[in-house]
């Protein structure tokens, strides 16, 4: 005689491509502590109690937490679970449950202008979640192929907004306008840097305090993701006397948006062999990977820089 | 000034160019025979015997459009988009060479002893060295010989002088050509620094290819010639690098419906200061790849960054803007 127990929310997270390692967990929390999230964001963010509200049955709990809606998928957890949990891949398939039951992402995520986008689909393709398609829709009385996006998938990490090729795609706070009118740094005789700074590079406190003890001169812009980088801002910031541009992201491996450190990387790497092809080149634009261990490196990095710029100077 | 019933005068130039705006012209075959009726040409060296002197001889503004294309390579281009400029009501930087520096733009990668040294000593073609350099005055036996300065940076004409509109295009197609014929000769004037005889979006918004089912993620950049290209499929989708999506519609895609990858010919779309770099921009985010010790490998594969994202727009970009402000 066959006996079938009613399908628990455990039993459909497990289910879902991901979520099958759910029962591994024995809650030791190794996860929370390698979280950035949960350290520079959001206090309340957990992945060991999200987990273990799945397995306890706490469907709308679990739903509502921050947790479900937060994680990037970074997966700095990954190699540090004593279980080999795939901790990301559990927590994308509540969040998929979520989705299905109502619920809504409460991130500031991307929009797209849909009458300046051109359905090119670079947006889609640089995405690292998936949060942008392309669907045919009536735009001013026409049909048109424009992107749209998902927002329960979206982060808001901005990497879409440096790929569109039109400025279409913006983000409150990101927007190529906002980040543009911050690229400004007085001039007193001393080196003028701008430094765009990642929000996930600098793991410490004491880090992003430091940053903020830069003299005037030194010019501090935060993104979201060092993908947000277009190399059009440090264009703009040489053309209108800026010494130098330092952009700073995560090490290979740890982008807290799984793309954005190598596309930063590789538009930092094709500017500056543009710049050796034009004979500019001159190590003015430096793109540096900070990693998870790297605690401090970041006043290295800016005081190499200062130094390598007032030599500069010096010599032209 | 012209009487009113006189027709309206129109004058083509050519500076550094390839020929192929005049060509585009000529294109207009038939209907060229009706500008003839409705204008009068006081000026186009290429095709009719005028001479300098003929331009000097009008007075200031009494060409009313010219149109001007080529660019700003050595001091006769100077003088003459100073003396066209002087001359005319309405002067039209014509084509990409005009307006943003196009294929002779590129040389601003070097300088000018670079760029004499490989024609007259380095070119494969060329049976040996002998040192010689075109000088802008040197003796013969019957007189003193004055040629042009060739400059060691090449300009657009609107670094040069002002600018009425630009029409991009290497060459523009000969259906905007028309159109922007009929649409002055009309009198009906755009506002002043307008780009004319294109549209305002980009090539992918009327590209008919479709994006593969694999996406546009790209672990290595394949040039045209390296692989059999399907017509009916996106080219980034191929892995070939197009331009489309950071360059302005109007041409009516021969590139691309020739199974060939749009070059960036007809330049930025509105709201785009640099085209370069904001295709770098995009381009870079297809690139995919788990192992980042992958990447420089990856980035070979785009064999000249400058020459590829800015083949069109180099004279008119950023780029040279920083090279030439160092002096």
């Amino acid at each position: 005689m066959s006996h079938e127990s009613p399908e628990t929310f455990a039993d459909q997270v497990r289910a879902i491509p991901g979520g099958e390692h759910l029962e591994m967990c024995y809650s030791c929390g190794t996860c929370v502590s390698k979280c950035l999230i949960q350290q520079k964001v959001e206090p309340e963010y957990n992945p060991r109690r999200l987990l273990r509200m799945v397995m306890m049955g706490l469907r709308e709990e679990a739903f509502r937490s921050p947790t479900t809606w937060l994680c990037s998928a970074c997966d700095l957890c990954y190699p540090a679970c004593p279980q080999q949990i795939h901790i990301s891949g559990v927590i994308g398939a509540v969040k998929q449950l979520a989705i299905e039951a109502g619920y809504e992402s409460p991130l500031e995520t991307v929009s797209v202008d849909e009458t300046l986008c051109s359905g090119c689909g670079i947006c889609v393709m640089a995405c690292p979640y998936e949060a942008l398609h392309l669907v045919e829709k009536e735009i001013e009385g026409e049909m048109d192929l424009v992107s749209e996006v998902d927002a329960n998938k979206c982060l808001g990490c901005g990497i879409c907004v440096a790929a569109c090729p039109l400025g279409a795609i913006s983000r409150p706070g990101i927007s190529n306008q906002e980040v543009v009118a911050q690229i400004e740094v007085p001039t007193d005789g001393a080196p003028r840097l701008i430094t765009f700074v990642c929000d996930w590079c600098l793991r410490a406190d004491d880090d992003v305090s430091l940053l903020e003890s830069y003299p005037d001169n030194v010019r501090v812009i935060h993104i979201p993701c060092s993908g947000r980088i277009d190399p059009q801002m440090a264009l703009l910031a040489l053309r209108s006397g800026i010494d130098g541009v330092l952009v700073c992201g995560c090490a290979p491996g740890e982008c807290h948006y799984k793309r954005g450190t190598y596309v930063s990387s590789c538009k930092i790497s094709l500017l500056n062999r543009m710049f050796d092809q034009m004979n500019v080149g001159d190590g003015r634009v430096r793109f540096v990977q900070i990693g998870t261990q790297d605690r401090g490196c970041i006043r290295t990095e800016v005081d190499a820089m200062l130094e390598y710029l007032a030599a500069w100077k010096e010599a032209q | 000034m012209a009487a009113p019933d006189a027709k309206p005068k129109l004058a083509f130039y050519w500076a550094a160019s390839c020929g192929g705006c005049e060509i585009t012209i000529t294109e207009l075959g038939m209907r060229l025979i009706d500008v003839g009726d409705l204008v009068d040409i006081v000026f186009w060296p290429c095709a009719m015997d005028f001479k300098y002197s003929d331009v000097e001889a009008l007075g200031d503004g009494e060409i009313d459009v010219c149109f001007f294309n080529g660019a700003i390579r050595c001091s006769e281009n100077e003088h003459i988009a100073n003396l066209l400029r002087r001359k005319s009501k309405l002067l039209v930087a014509f084509g990409s060479c005009a307006y943003e520096g196009c294929i002779p733009g590129l040389a601003n990668l070097y300088d000018a002893e670079s760029v004499l040294e490989r024609v007259y000593d380095t070119a494969p073609s060329l049976d040996d060295s002998r040192g010689t350099r075109p000088t802008p005055s040197s003796q013969v036996p019957e007189d003193e010989i004055e040629i042009p300065v060739f400059y060691d940076r090449v300009k657009t004409l609107a670094q040069t002088v002002d600018v009425d509109y630009f029409m991009p295009g290497c060459p523009p197609v000969v259906d905007q050509v028309w159109n922007v014929f009929q649409t002055l000769l009309a009198g009906e004037l755009p506002a002043k620094g307008a780009i004319i005889g294109a549209d305002a979006k980009t090539n992918c918004d009327v590209c008919p290819r479709q994006k593969g089912e694999s996406g546009m993620r790209i672990k290595e950049f394949k040039r045209p010639h390296e692989v059999t290209l399907d017509p009916d499929v996106c080219f980034l989708t191929q892995g070939i690098l197009c331009c489309g999506p950071a360059t302005r519609a109007g041409c009516g895609l021969p590139c691309i419906n020739g199974n060939m990858p749009c070059r960036g010919c007809y330049g930025p779309p509105d709201g785009v200061v640099d085209q370069g770099s904001k295709l770098l921009s995009a381009i870079a985010a297809l690139i995919d790849t788990d192992e980042p010790e992958e990447l420089p490998r990856i980035l070979d594969t785009i064999v000249d960054p400058t020459g590829t994202f800015y083949r069109f727009s180099l004279a008119d970009s950023i780029l040279s803007e920083l090279k030439y402000k160092r002096g």
